[in-house]
């Protein structure tokens, strides 16, 4: 029952969050010590000062949250539990659908530009997450942005929206 | 006077009148758009102005933080929904009005609440920022230090309503801050090989992405459309007239907003709230507020706007951010090598009393958009979040991407999108992370200069009286939050 409760708190993004942090302010503390004297002096006071505030935030987390579950222990949310796991379920595909699209939008920049990764952001998420009946609306919406942002930037602001690792038409 | 005379002819300059009717213009769109408040907004536009003349950049990013507010107040009026959090007192009694069919007149109060709290504003702003100025030159590296220290900390105290997460924010970005070559020494800190991060993590990256990617990505998981679209009933200038039959609830609203405005990091959300309690306890009729009084809109919105010019009294003259929106303001206003402090007003007299006549200015033309196209604006709150999503993400990537020309520079605003995205889940808000990354390096900085000066004695940060007052008032931020529930124990127990 008891690690059933420890489970339960780790599951929290909070609580991740902070623990992440504990990491990395401990990291960052342990890898200015070779710096000089006066490099390491203030990162290490953050760092230091950083860890106190997140060691007390994941304690009180630890003993406020047990108390008010205690709290509300006999209460029948089963049906409220539900509905909000299915809104988290949904939310969250929409959220992994919405970085599938960004990373590879971005990959593909990497490759042949920025303006590719403008293209395949405006025709991705209209395509994944609007009515694809529409498609071709959307791509031609697509097209004339990519248009847009490539005759404002690469021709007025001289920004080198087609150089990639492919190529390199700046 | 003379300074302010040149100011006047140089905003009357056509192409700073075109960034500040630009900077009117995004400004109230982005505020239409819910979340997407003066934060996101200046972060989406900075890359793109990076390369304009300081002081016109700065007209269009002032105008930009101003007439978001008033974006935001027509969606608040037309659909009860804020366009950001400073909107939300109007909400209260907007809303209620347009149900009463009284839309026209809400709007019309908004804009002219615009007009007058903004002009009263900025003449205090134009009178008292030298003043300030002259108490702030009294600063050495120590009270400069402290001064930051205040800063963050009252920012992490109230931005959120809780302590330690502000804290651990603001440490965080304070860590970030000391990532790239170290000011003093000239010593390469954390940036573990990666060329990008030499110079430090860039402050413009990482504003788009923990404001513009962020909010992308929470508004990428809903299926709806930002809003739905009232109808329109009253009138315009039945607004403009009912507004100027409560003087005095102006004028109180006023001084609400900008005691507020000048007090670091409590911003326009609580005056608007607080003017509006204020006028409730006054009235004779209280039990009409909330259910579409005209004055619970008249002070919200007057000491919404009159609050914005308190806010950049002390980000200007002292480096204290006023208000989240003051805060991202003050990193812009140090990217373009505008550094706030005492000596920023006869160093830079020239930008920054452009600034003022311009923001004074923007006042007047609100009111005019308010009358003639505002309620057309609104309309983009129909827009759905699959049309939103990828304008928000393209428009400020391409800013991060066209700075340096780096899809490294996209990849770390898509890093700092993550970690906002993380933040906003976890219960943090990444201002006081963004704030200690713009004050990182004076604050480090100054620490370091104070030692020298002290020959490494801690004593310099105790020795002066400013110093203790910094001192005392970030003590008081610390527990100032706590005192609240404990005194209300204690009379309690009394009784």
């Amino acid at each position: 029952m008891e690690s059933l409760k420890m489970k339960e708190k780790l599951k929290l993004t909070e609580v991740w969050f902070k623990l992440v942090l504990l990491v990395f302010f401990g990291l960052f503390f342990l890898l200015a010590i070779p710096y000089p004297e006066k490099s390491k002096q203030f990162p290490q006071l953050i760092a230091i000062f950083s860890l106190i505030m997140v060691a007390i935030s994941l304690i009180t987390d630890f003993t406020r949250k047990g108390k008010v579950a205690e709290g509300i222990a006999d209460v029948d949310d089963t049906e409220l539990k539900v509905l909000d796991m299915t809104t988290q379920k949904t939310k969250r595909k929409r959220f992994y659908k919405a970085w599938t699209i960004i990373l590879l939008s971005t990959a593909i920049g990497f490759l042949g530009g920025f303006l590719f990764t403008t293209f395949f952001i405006f025709i991705g998420f209209p395509l994944f997450f609007g009515r694809r009946e529409k498609l071709s609306k959307n791509i031609f919406i697509a097209v004339l942005m990519t248009m847009i942002i490539y005759l404002s930037f690469q021709w007025i602001m001289g920004v080198p929206l087609l150089t990639g690792i492919f190529w390199d038409f700046s | 006077m003379d300074v302010i005379t040149q100011a006047i002819t140089f905003v009357f300059q056509w192409q700073n009148l075109a960034a500040l009717l630009a900077g009117t213009t995004y400004g109230i769109i982005i505020g239409v758009l819910p979340g997407l408040g003066p934060s996101a907004g200046m972060a989406l536009t900075l890359p793109l102005v990076l390369k304009w003349h300081p002081a016109t950049a700065l007209i269009f990013m002032g105008s930009l933080y101003k007439c978001s507010n008033y974006g935001g107040s027509l969606t608040a009026i037309l659909v009860n929904t804020p366009g950001d959090a400073s909107n939300a007192a109007t909400i209260l009694d907007g809303y209620p009005m347009c149900e009463k069919g009284k839309g026209g007149v809400a709007l019309g109060i908004s804009a002219t609440a615009a007009m007058v709290g903004g002009t009263i504003g900025m003449i205090c702003l134009i009178f008292s920022a030298p003043f300030l100025a002259n108490f702030a030159l009294r600063f050495g590296p120590a009270e400069y230090f402290l001064t930051a220290i205040l800063a963050l900390s009252i920012i992490a105290a109230v931005v959120q309503g809780a302590t330690i997460k502000g804290l651990i924010a603001a440490g965080l970005g304070l860590m970030l801050s000391t990532v790239g070559f170290d000011v003093i020494t000239g010593h390469l800190r954390y940036t573990f090989g990666w060329e990008p991060i030499e110079d430090g993590i860039p402050l413009i990256q990482a504003l788009v992405g923990l404001f513009a990617v962020t909010q992308a990505l929470v508004l990428a998981e809903s299926a709806e459309s930002i809003s739905r679209i009232g109808k329109l009933a009253g009138g315009f200038w039945e607004g403009v007239i009912t507004y100027f039959k409560y003087l005095y609830a102006i004028i109180r609203a006023a001084a609400i907003g900008l005691f507020i405005g000048v007090l670091p990091a409590v911003g326009q959300s609580s005056a608007g709230l607080l003017a509006w309690a204020e006028a409730k306890r006054e009235s004779k009729h209280p039990e009409t507020f909330g259910n579409g009084e005209p004055e619970g809109v008249i002070s919200s919105e007057t000491a919404t706007n009159a609050c914005m010019p308190g806010d950049l009294v002390c980000t200007i003259a002292l480096g204290i951010p006023g208000s989240v929106g003051a805060a991202i303001f003050l990193g812009v206003m140090i990217i373009f090598g505008v550094i706030p402090g005492p000596l920023v007003f006869k160093e830079k007299a020239d930008i920054i009393y452009s600034l003022f006549v311009a923001l004074t200015l923007t006042s007047f033309i609100l009111f005019l958009v308010g009358m003639t196209v505002a309620r057309h604006l609104a309309v983009v709150t129909l827009l759905p979040n699959e049309i939103i999503v990828p304008v928000i993400l393209i428009v400020s990537l391409l800013g991060s991407f066209a700075i340096r020309n780096l899809m490294a520079d996209v990849m770390l605003s898509l890093g700092f999108g993550v970690i906002g995205y993380i933040m906003l889940k976890g219960g943090f808000t990444p201002v006081p992370l963004l704030l200690g990354l713009v004050l990182g390096e004076m604050v480090e900085t100054n620490y370091h200069r104070a030692l020298m000066i002290s020959g490494g004695s801690y004593f310099i940060f105790f020795s002066s009286t400013i110093s203790k007052v910094l001192i005392f008032l970030t003590l008081l931020s610390f527990v100032g939050p706590y005192l609240g529930p404990v005194w209300k124990k204690l009379t309690e127990g009394e009784k």
